[in-house]
């Protein structure tokens, strides 16, 4: 053996890269794999039923399609209603509870853990709470506004005005309490000498809350920016439990688009396109947010 | 009084205020889950009024029903089996991973922890139809060897990144000092690093197996009627035009609690956790 190798084996590079190959391996096998094919299969018209069949080559066909799909633009334009929505009502409401959360001087550990809650609550369960909380009939919405003189509830699902704001309501319930632990976080890293400065100078309660701490915890914030539209832009689960995309197309985002494409319809080719578009489009979203955050350092 | 109660004075009618918002929204995180809670508990004559009815007599009736059926049993028994075999998994590929990225000299490390990150952000929709056919192709489509097999590559990235943030926090003293007493890299890894990680290693394992309990569309494209999970099972009441309030309240319920339980145990680890360790400190 050649002392060279001897050396390798003994600093340990040898043992980096057999530590390092199986995840690389396995993350290329499930993840880059089949990206790669999904690609591939984009270029081809073909039904998922006659997988044995030769698929036809249409080359960028589906994607041509795809630009003229006055489905895809709808579902396009409710993604984004949805993602804009429910990201600003979850940042902006998660900063004020945070911020509530920080002045108190008591009970701070039990108020954190029942916030947790809805997050590791399945997607599926979530909207299964939501359709009780607001049938028209037996929900306690409903309920409430029956024993306060009203005529009952209203059918929020079965409203192609009222679903996608419903939608956006359980992701609020869903994800806020995200953006207060992430914030709160970025709030207790704050040095307390920032604050004893502000009270010498008699600087009041909103001056504080946005001289000294929003600046400070604009790093969680665009954690919680990324993270949060990302999801919101995939979203999946609760549409498809909820509403399906109705009534009528009403609720229809980019994921069920392209998985009702697929597995509804069975054009897989162009389910693939859509496939393709939908990761351009979040790798699109993630990078403007990654260079926000790499120029802060936090990358 | 702490430095951060300032704003002369109206601090009092702030932290009153304070509270008064953190209660709020407490009530609004709990009424559905206290809501669904009550429901699995009331007769079927108590779920189906138009006044709130809390003098009902409570039964266990929809936890029998549900139970004997046995699809909910074995939903649940496949759930666990999945959560559990991606998180052996995924710890077991993504720790060493993160261990070699964080402390020896591979070439280009940040490089290659930076392509972890980007997998993360794939779409689960993208990858749903090449993977169904990659899983038909190797006789794992309805096995939970492959829906465990699909979890894993999901969440393998996710582990790679909390684990380096909790190995970069290991002191670089104790493994030199155990390297110069002659312990192999290998074993400084095993008998010095990874016990100090425990902590981190617990956090990581449940974050996974959050991921996978609560995981829909994979569950719902790759498995059949015999190897569905709990979100499946649960869909499959929501969806239809008559549904069984107090059997799916149940449903609901007997799922919450394990994540509940494991969630308030790491809770310590959960916020680093979420943000993938990048808030961290």
């Amino acid at each position: 053996m050649s002392p060279r190798r001897a050396s390798r084996l003994e600093d340990g590079t040898l043992l980096g890269y057999a530590m390092l190959a199986p995840a690389v391996v396995l993350v290329g096998i499930l993840i880059l794999l089949p990206l790669a094919y999904s690609v591939v299969l984009s270029l081809y018209d073909w039904k998922l039923l006659e997988m044995n069949r030769p698929k036809k080559w249409t080359g960028l066909g589906n994607y041509w399609k795809l630009i003229t799909d006055d489905g895809l633009h709808n579902a396009f334009i409710n993604t984004v209603i949805f993602m804009v929505g429910a990201v600003t009502v979850e940042l902006v409401l998660g900063f004020i509870i945070a911020l509530a959360v920080f002045h108190m001087t008591q009970g701070r550990r039990l108020a954190n853990a029942i916030i947790l809650l809805p997050m590791v609550i399945t997607p599926v369960i979530t909207a299964l709470l939501w359709r009780y909380m607001l049938d028209p009939q037996f929900g306690i919405v409903a309920q409430v506004m029956t024993a306060l003189g009203g005529h009952g509830g209203i059918d929020v699902w079965g409203s192609s005005m009222l679903a996608l704001p419903g939608l956006m309501l359980v992701d609020v319930w869903q994800w806020t309490p995200f953006a207060i632990l992430i914030l709160h976080a970025g709030m207790l890293g704050i040095s307390e000498e920032q604050f004893e400065a502000a009270a010498v100078d008699g600087a009041g309660y909103l001056r504080v809350a946005f001289s000294i701490i929003l600046p400070a915890i604009i790093p969680q914030v665009l954690i919680v920016l990324l993270f949060r539209s990302m999801d919101t832009y995939r979203i999946f689960d609760t549409v498809f439990v909820l509403t399906r995309g109705g009534p009528g197309v009403s609720t229809d985002t980019l994921g069920l688009f392209t998985f009702r494409n697929g597995f509804s319809y069975l054009q897989m080719g162009y389910a693939m396109a859509l496939s393709v578009f939908l990761l351009a489009t979040v790798g699109l979203i993630s990078a403007v947010y990654i260079r926000l955050l790499r120029r802060r350092g936090m990358l | 009084m702490s430095a951060r109660a300032v704003g002369g004075s109206n601090t009092r009618a702030w932290q009153i205020a304070s509270y008064g918002m953190v209660l709020f929204f407490l009530a609004w995180v709990l009424i559905p889950i206290c809501t669904v809670t009550l429901n699995s508990f009331k007769p079927a004559t108590a779920i189906f009024t138009t006044t709130p009815d809390f003098a009902f007599v409570p039964t266990l009736e929809h936890y029998a029903n549900i139970w004997a059926k046995g699809n909910f049993a074995r939903q649940f028994l496949n759930s666990t089996i999945v959560a559990v075999g991606t998180a052996i998994l995924a710890l077991g590929f993504g720790t060493p991973a993160a261990y070699a990225l964080t402390r020896l000299p591979v070439h280009g490390a940040e490089r290659w922890f930076r392509a972890f990150l980007l997998a993360r952000m794939v779409p689960a929709v993208s990858l749903v139809v090449p993977l169904f056919i990659l899983l038909q192709l190797a006789g794992l489509k309805n096995t939970l060897p492959g829906l465990i097999l699909t979890h894993t590559g999901f969440t393998l990235p996710l582990v790679v990144w909390m684990m380096r943030s909790f190995f970069q926090d290991v002191p670089r003293e104790l493994e030199e000092a155990a390297v110069v007493d002659g312990a192999s890299r290998w074993l400084t890894f095993w008998r010095v690093a990874l016990p100090l990680t425990l902590p981190g290693l617990a956090a990581t394992a449940v974050l996974v197996v959050f991921f996978s309990w609560n995981e829909f569309l994979f569950a719902l494209v790759l498995t059949g009627p015999q190897m569905q999970t709990v979100p499946i099972g649960v869909s499959a009441f929501v969806g239809t035009v008559s549904v069984d309030w107090g059997g799916s309240s149940a449903a609901a319920v007997l799922a919450m609690i394990p994540m509940f339980v494991l969630g308030l145990l790491i809770q310590r680890f959960l916020v680093s956790g979420l943000a993938m360790g990048a808030v961290k400190g």
